[in-house]
């Protein structure tokens, strides 16, 4: 078993119009045994963008942690918030500078830049675990990654409105979580849009 | 192997199904599979290896070897060879008990390739006869395969000896199978659970180590710790049918919950002391189960008691 | 006093005496000038040289970044110097964040550097004031960074040997709502102030930033010559 697939995840973030969803599991697992249903994957930048890390649960957590104190420097020293798409690239520059000593983390990045007029460009980004940016109408990461791709493919759909994308985000991660042992155990959905985050958690199988 | 020019049989739409091996008239089965029903040594002797030739002449089968210079050093590298391909061991959780009314099978329909969900509604109770019970656990092919066969040498000894195998002698059958090809990597893990008139229930635990022991209570497979933590706390031999049928389900449930690769549905058989077995529960889903019973404890069932709104 | 203590040190008065002076050293240099319009910012300077230097051999206004541009008054080559780094930190910035740097933050960057010029040990601090133009997120901008490490945003400065005279005119001239034309018009008619000789295309040098394309531009001798004609 890869140590990527230790701890188990699934995670999903999809472009809407003028909102974006990432959504997680909740599941901690030992291999086959499962510790806990209260983890947190999705953390969250500023107002306009959210970021998830899927992999290895021990770098999630200090990798997030970095990233947290990447972004706050970055407000200190700007004086701004750094917008969505700018975080991808910190993102993927981070992960490089440990090229040849990696945390086991596969990031996706979902966010929300301003274009003016009330208009936002929805911004979502997944990686390699050493900081390949790849950019999409949707974004896969974990162990569920490969059935999230054949769901979302078939659940994403041009311009969706916060509750169409809430819809699609959750059908998909629930399908490939259906088929992936090692994600469950409760999910959570973060919908962006430009005045608030909502949050929901699913239900789902206990199995 | 001289198949004989009558292969009708194959075309049965029943052919391949438990009863079809045991009702079948041995006479037409017999010498399509290479037995020799009028032989009179014992069938269940040990299997002819022969390396050289290649094969593995047993119980009228005939296994043909990898052509390798040393096929049993090939199939135990199958493994290495083809990592997925070889991976057919599902994780599994399998229980059965004895009590004062027979014996309680319980077991959950999860097949897993690696983290891969092949099924949820996998049958792990494999029928064997009207007064036997497999269970399944490892390879699915070895155990279904076996298990079968057991049917048919269960079905055999009826004829022979006009009166029905006891437990004791069917799991030693298969115990033996798994003693004469020990080394090939055969993988099953199974409890062998049955019923006759002389004495009642009876329950056997046999894996592809041949070995072979007689037991009041087994659980098998990866979610098997956490099914016999909730079957130690609860059991006891007194209990009503009723309450071993919850037990066992109890038990499967919980252990789906915290392993991985055990989920789906509980399948819930009883044998009871006469001579037979019934099916209790088809197919009951454990997702169900699991927040009917954290309900029933005041409990939400998410696990997400006391976390509130997560913190982003 | 060995060289690796601080040249910089406090007098009895609580004053850096190398920091005064070189801030005087900024005071003896050219003119330069800066004004912010509400859609682009213009920086200019004088290239006073002997008449045996080629002009167009060397550029006072240059480019830090793409949007970014500078001028200074003080001595060349430590302008040079920062300039050096200036490019290298925005570089730097892309690298990471695939952005372009704010103005701000590359002020902040030269002014860290040029503070700690006047606290470690074996340096002497720059004698070099900079003007940096460019656009931010927030529209255009103007700093001077000192050699003393300060920094600050401005509507219109000017550095140099007329800067007292130059920024009292500035002070009259300056509007909020300034277009860009008028101020590389009110820029060129401060330079006039004071000027020793005939101010022409040679002897002067522009760079604007504007918010249409945010592209910082040297203007061609023949812009320049241009934009003398409509001063006059």
């Amino acid at each position: 078993m890869s140590i990527m697939d230790y701890n188990g995840s699934a995670m999903v973030a999809m472009k809407g119009k003028n909102c974006v969803a990432i959504a997680a599991d909740t599941r901690l697992s030992q291999q086959l045994c499962t510790i806990s249903q209260n983890m947190q994957k999705v953390f969250k930048v500023n107002d306009r963008c959210l970021f998830g890390l899927a992999g290895l649960a021990t770098d999630v957590a200090t990798y997030s942690k970095e990233l947290k104190m990447k972004t706050n420097m970055y407000k200190l020293t700007e004086n701004r918030d750094i917008k969505a798409s700018t975080f991808t690239d910190l993102v993927a520059t981070s992960l490089y500078e440990k090229r040849f000593g990696p945390y086991f983390v596969v990031p996706v990045v979902a966010g929300l830049d301003d274009k003016g007029d009330g208009e936002y460009e929805p911004v979502i980004a997944s990686y390699d675990y050493i900081g390949c940016k790849e950019q999409s109408y949707f974004a896969c990461a974990g162990t569920s990654q490969s059935f999230l791709y054949g769901v979302c493919e078939s659940f994403y759909k041009e311009d969706m409105n916060p509750d169409e994308l809430f819809e699609a985000v959750s059908q998909s991660l629930l399908a490939a979580m259906d088929r992936d042992s090692l994600a469950g155990w409760g999910a959570t959905v973060y919908v962006l849009t430009p005045t608030e985050i909502i949050v929901k958690n699913i239900k789902t199988r206990q199995d | 192997m001289d198949f004989g020019n009558d292969l009708d049989f194959l075309d049965q739409p029943e052919f391949g199904e438990p009863d079809f091996f045991t009702k079948a008239p041995i006479e037409l089965m017999g010498p399509t599979l290479g037995l020799d029903i009028h032989q009179n040594e014992a069938d269940f002797e040990e299997a002819d290896i022969n390396e050289d030739i290649g094969e593995i002449k047993s119980e009228g089968f005939c296994f043909k070897l990898a052509p390798d210079e040393c096929p049993s050093e090939f199939a135990r590298s199958l493994k290495h060879l083809g990592p997925k391909l070889a991976d057919f061991k599902h994780g599994t959780t399998t229980l059965a008990f004895e009590y004062q009314d027979g014996i309680i099978v319980a077991v959950d329909a999860r097949a897993t390739q690696g983290a891969f969900i092949a099924s949820n509604k996998v049958r792990k109770v494999i029928e064997i006869n009207e007064y036997l019970l497999g269970t399944m656990a490892g390879g699915a092919a070895d155990c279904q395969f076996w298990e079968r066969y057991l049917a048919m040498q269960c079905r055999i000894y009826e004829l022979r000896n006009s009166e029905k195998i006891s437990i004791a002698a069917a799991s030693k059958i298969l115990a033996d199978i798994c003693y004469s090809y020990r080394g090939y990597g055969l993988s099953m893990g199974t409890m062998v659970a049955g019923s006759d008139l002389k004495k009642g229930a009876q329950l056997f635990y046999v894996d592809n180590d041949a070995t072979r022991v007689r037991g009041q209570l087994f659980s098998v497979g990866s979610g098997s710790p956490f099914a016999y933590g909730v079957l130690d706390t609860n059991y006891k031999w007194d209990l009503t049918t009723e309450e071993a049928i919850a037990l066992g389900i109890r038990a499967i449930s919980s252990a789906t919950h915290k392993d991985s690769a055990s989920g789906g549905v509980v399948r819930v058989y009883h044998v009871n002391n006469q001579g037979g077995w019934t099916k209790i529960h088809d197919q009951l889903d454990v997702n169900e189960d699991h927040y009917k019973f954290e309900n029933s404890k005041g409990l939400r069932g998410d696990g997400k008691e006391g976390f509130g709104k997560l913190k982003l | 006093m060995s060289t690796d203590f601080s040249l910089t040190t406090f007098t009895e008065q609580g004053i850096l005496p190398q920091v005064v002076y070189s801030l005087k050293a900024v005071d003896n240099g050219d003119n330069s000038i800066g004004i912010k319009a509400k859609n682009g910012v213009v920086i200019a300077t004088e290239k006073s040289s002997t008449i045996l230097v080629d002009e167009d051999s060397y550029h006072k206004v240059q480019n830090i970044s793409d949007t970014i541009g500078c001028t200074y008054a003080g001595i060349g080559p430590d302008y040079y110097s920062v300039i050096k780094k200036a490019r290298k930190d925005c570089l730097k910035y892309e690298q990471i964040y695939r952005d372009k740097i704010s103005v701000y933050l590359l002020a902040k960057n030269l002014a860290e550097l040029m503070q700690e010029y006047t606290q470690a040990g074996g340096r002497r601090p720059f004698g070099v004031s900079m003007l940096l133009a460019g656009i931010d997120h927030d529209g255009p901008r103007l700093y001077q960074v000192e050699p003393s490490g300060a920094f600050h945003s401005y509507k219109a400065t000017a550095l140099g040997k007329n800067s007292p005279n130059a920024e009292n005119f500035l002070e009259k001239r300056y509007e909020d709502d300034l277009e860009l034309e008028d101020a590389i018009q009110i820029a060129l008619l401060t330079m006039k102030e004071g000027f020793e000789g005939e101010m022409n295309e040679t002897n002067i040098e522009i760079g604007v930033v504007s918010t249409e394309d945010k592209n910082f531009r040297v203007l061609t001798q023949q812009e320049v010559k241009d934009y003398l004609k409509e001063a006059e």
